[in-house]
């Protein structure tokens, strides 16, 4: 775990957490609306650093990062929160920011004014919160804006307010849920900027939930999917993308020589438009397509190491779930 | 860590070096659900009179107070123009309102002033989602809505005791000599007191209840006037058509009317808006358990709304 973040939370909530415990911890949970299971079954664990939850809409984040917020109670299974019971514990709020998905704030007042009032209402005294209200807009980039009425703020800007108010008390872990959404390409950027920031400068952890594969592969350390409320496949993102790693040649003739000298010498390829994808990037498959490029008279034209996107991954383990269910 | 990210001109005497320290971890002091608490009992004061926000959210509550306040000077300057003329006790030969008639006067202008004000502090909430928010902070919903009602009654309280201060300094400043007024007639100050409390308590809860009920405070500030407004005719009317033990009861439904009857009890006299109130013989015990039922009741019902707003 992250040095900084443990020790901030020792720090400041020594009987909320004791180290070692994951931040966040979910056990067989399980959560139906009627006949409607919006969680089956599911356990992971979160530690320090960046985590996506990945899934398409009504896969379930919405209603983990609920749970986990003590604003749903599961119908079975737990949820623990710093070392707490996230459905009984009042006071471990004041150690975890939220920032919901749907608007949420007020349009009269400045982003100055709601910043300091979430502050006091999380527990900070008036004056501390104002300066940390100040400190907060700065980092997410609306200092000079700060005394304007948010009624009058762009998109980027509110979703920037909103992430601020989840910041604003410090916390020891945030839950975004889908932090990029409404957001043009560039305030995208930004906003996946100022994530990746919150935890390697401010030393918080991020639980992140998306729909959106790309955000997920460019900013978070962990990753979790679900579907139908299941859980998919969880762990390091670095691990499923390694797992995949490839090189892409493409030559300007003799094709078909080429992948048959390929394939002679051990090498799994893989036909694409208009090259071939070749697994594993070690030295020896560098070699292999060396000499095979020489025996096949294959005159090279591009050759480049390519990690296969999460999309493709879980486009492939998704069809299977998807078989399965149906067999 | 700390990054110099600018730099004075060289040669600038009074030049120095600013330095941006990063992000700094709170460790200080959390002061958990008390501070909240009174977070939001601040914000909602500040929201119902119009505090951080625009100058057009200062006009209505700004009016009312105003204007229930001029009321208050108004009756002191006349009273006083009737004792200058009448003599000592000229004032009250001459029927002239004071204590004890204010909160029928002005009660349909406070009742007005909390439908209008009070749904500021529950419906915006709850519309632009900031209610979200407060369900994942530290506190519970009964927190929540205890403080935005402890808000709305302290505002209502400077409505309703201001224009009483108000007539009570006038009274008093245009006796010849003010300790003797002072001396007569200070009971009046904590029947005033008592009077305003009870009709801030019943505004403030039946207001609040209203406005918890949607999102827009412009319906709970129509359902409330007409409630008030459209309500007391109908129902005076009606019963004294029908008169009677029945007209008596049906008189209890003069929303208006009830805390002016705890107001009658507490000065110990009829004023001139309830005197002709076919519940008034109903009786003291009847008439207080009526108000309370019409406090507690919806109090409950509002604190069921919000209480499992967070566990």
């Amino acid at each position: 775990m992250h040095s900084r973040v443990r020790a901030r939370v020792r720090e400041t909530e020594g009987d909320i957490m004791t180290s070692g415990q994951p931040l966040l911890e979910i056990e067989h949970l399980t959560k139906e609306y009627g006949k409607v299971v919006a969680l089956n079954d599911v356990s992971f664990s979160i530690t320090d650093g960046i985590t996506g939850i990945l899934g398409e809409n009504g896969a379930g984040k919405s209603t983990a990062i609920k749970i986990l917020l003590g604003l749903v109670r599961p119908t079975s299974g737990s949820a623990r929160v710093l070392g707490q019971d996230a459905s009984h514990s009042v006071s471990v709020r004041g150690r975890v920011g939220y920032m919901p998905e749907h608007d949420c704030l007020p349009t009269a007042v400045s982003a100055a004014e709601f910043l300091t009032h979430m502050a006091e209402v999380s527990g900070l005294p008036p004056s501390m919160a104002r300066t940390r209200a100040a400190d907060t807009l700065r980092h997410v980039g609306l200092f000079e804006e700060r005394y304007r009425a948010i009624g009058g703020y762009s998109t980027g800007m509110k979703q920037r307010v909103k992430l601020g108010q989840a910041l604003v008390h410090d916390p020891a872990f945030v839950m975004l849920d889908e932090p990029t959404a409404g957001l043009d390409p560039a305030g995208r950027e930004d906003m996946l900027t100022l994530i990746r920031k919150t935890h390697r400068e401010f030393g918080i952890s991020v639980l992140f939930s998306s729909h959106l594969m790309a955000d997920i592969e460019r900013s978070c350390d962990r990753i979790i999917v679900l579907q139908g409320g299941r859980l998919v496949q969880s762990g390091e993102v670095e691990h499923f993308t390694k797992e995949t790693e490839t090189v892409f040649i493409e030559v300007d003739s003799n094709r078909e020589a080429l992948m048959t000298a390929l394939e002679k010498r051990g090498v799994v390829v893989t036909i694409e438009r208009s090259g071939f994808t070749i697994q594993g990037r070690d030295e020896t498959v560098y070699d292999h397509v060396r000499d095979a490029l020489v025996e096949a008279h294959a005159p090279l034209r591009r050759m480049a190491p390519r990690r296969r996107a999460l999309t493709e991954l879980f486009e492939r383990d998704g069809d299977k779930a998807r078989d399965s269910e149906a067999a | 860590m700390s990054e110099a990210i600018a730099e004075a001109q060289p040669g600038s005497e009074r030049g120095g070096t600013v330095f941006d320290i990063g992000y700094q971890p709170y460790t200080d002091v959390r002061e958990g659900r008390s501070r909240g608490r009174r977070a939001i009992f601040k914000d909602g004061v500040r929201t119902a009179l119009g505090f951080g926000r625009g100058g057009r959210a200062k006009i209505l509550p700004w009016f009312f107070i105003v204007a229930l306040s001029a009321l208050g000077l108004v009756f002191s300057i006349v009273a006083a123009a009737a004792n200058t003329m009448g003599g000592p006790g000229g004032a009250e030969k001459a029927g002239i309102p004071s204590y004890s008639d204010f909160y029928g006067i002005a009660s349909m202008m406070l009742f007005v002033f909390a439908a209008v004000v009070a749904p500021d502090l529950l419906s915006p909430d709850k519309r632009n989602g900031v209610i979200n928010l407060y369900r994942v902070r530290p506190i519970t919903g009964t927190d929540y809505i205890a403080s935005r009602w402890a808000a709305f009654l302290s505002v209502m309280l400077i409505a309703v005791w201001l224009p009483q201060i108000v007539l009570f300094l006038g009274l008093s400043g245009s006796d010849p000599v003010p300790m003797d007024y002072l001396t007569k007639n200070w009971l009046d100050i904590p029947r005033f007191i008592l009077a305003g409390a009870a009709m801030a308590v019943y505004a403030t809860t039946l207001a609040m209840l209203a406005a918890s009920f949607t999102t827009r405070r412009a319906y709970a500030s129509v359902f409330l006037v007409g409630l008030f407004v459209i309500s007391t005719p109908f129902t005076m009317a009606l019963s004294e058509e029908i008169g009677g033990a029945a007209g008596q009861w049906l008189a209890m439904f003069t929303l208006t009317s009830i805390p002016v009857h705890v107001n009658d009890i507490i000065f110990g006299q009829v004023s001139e808006v309830t005197e002709k109130a076919p519940a008034r013989k109903l009786g003291s015990t009847v008439l207080v358990g009526w108000y309370f039922a019409w406090t507690i009741i919806p109090g409950l019902i509002l604190w069921s709304r919000y209480r499992k707003l967070a566990s």
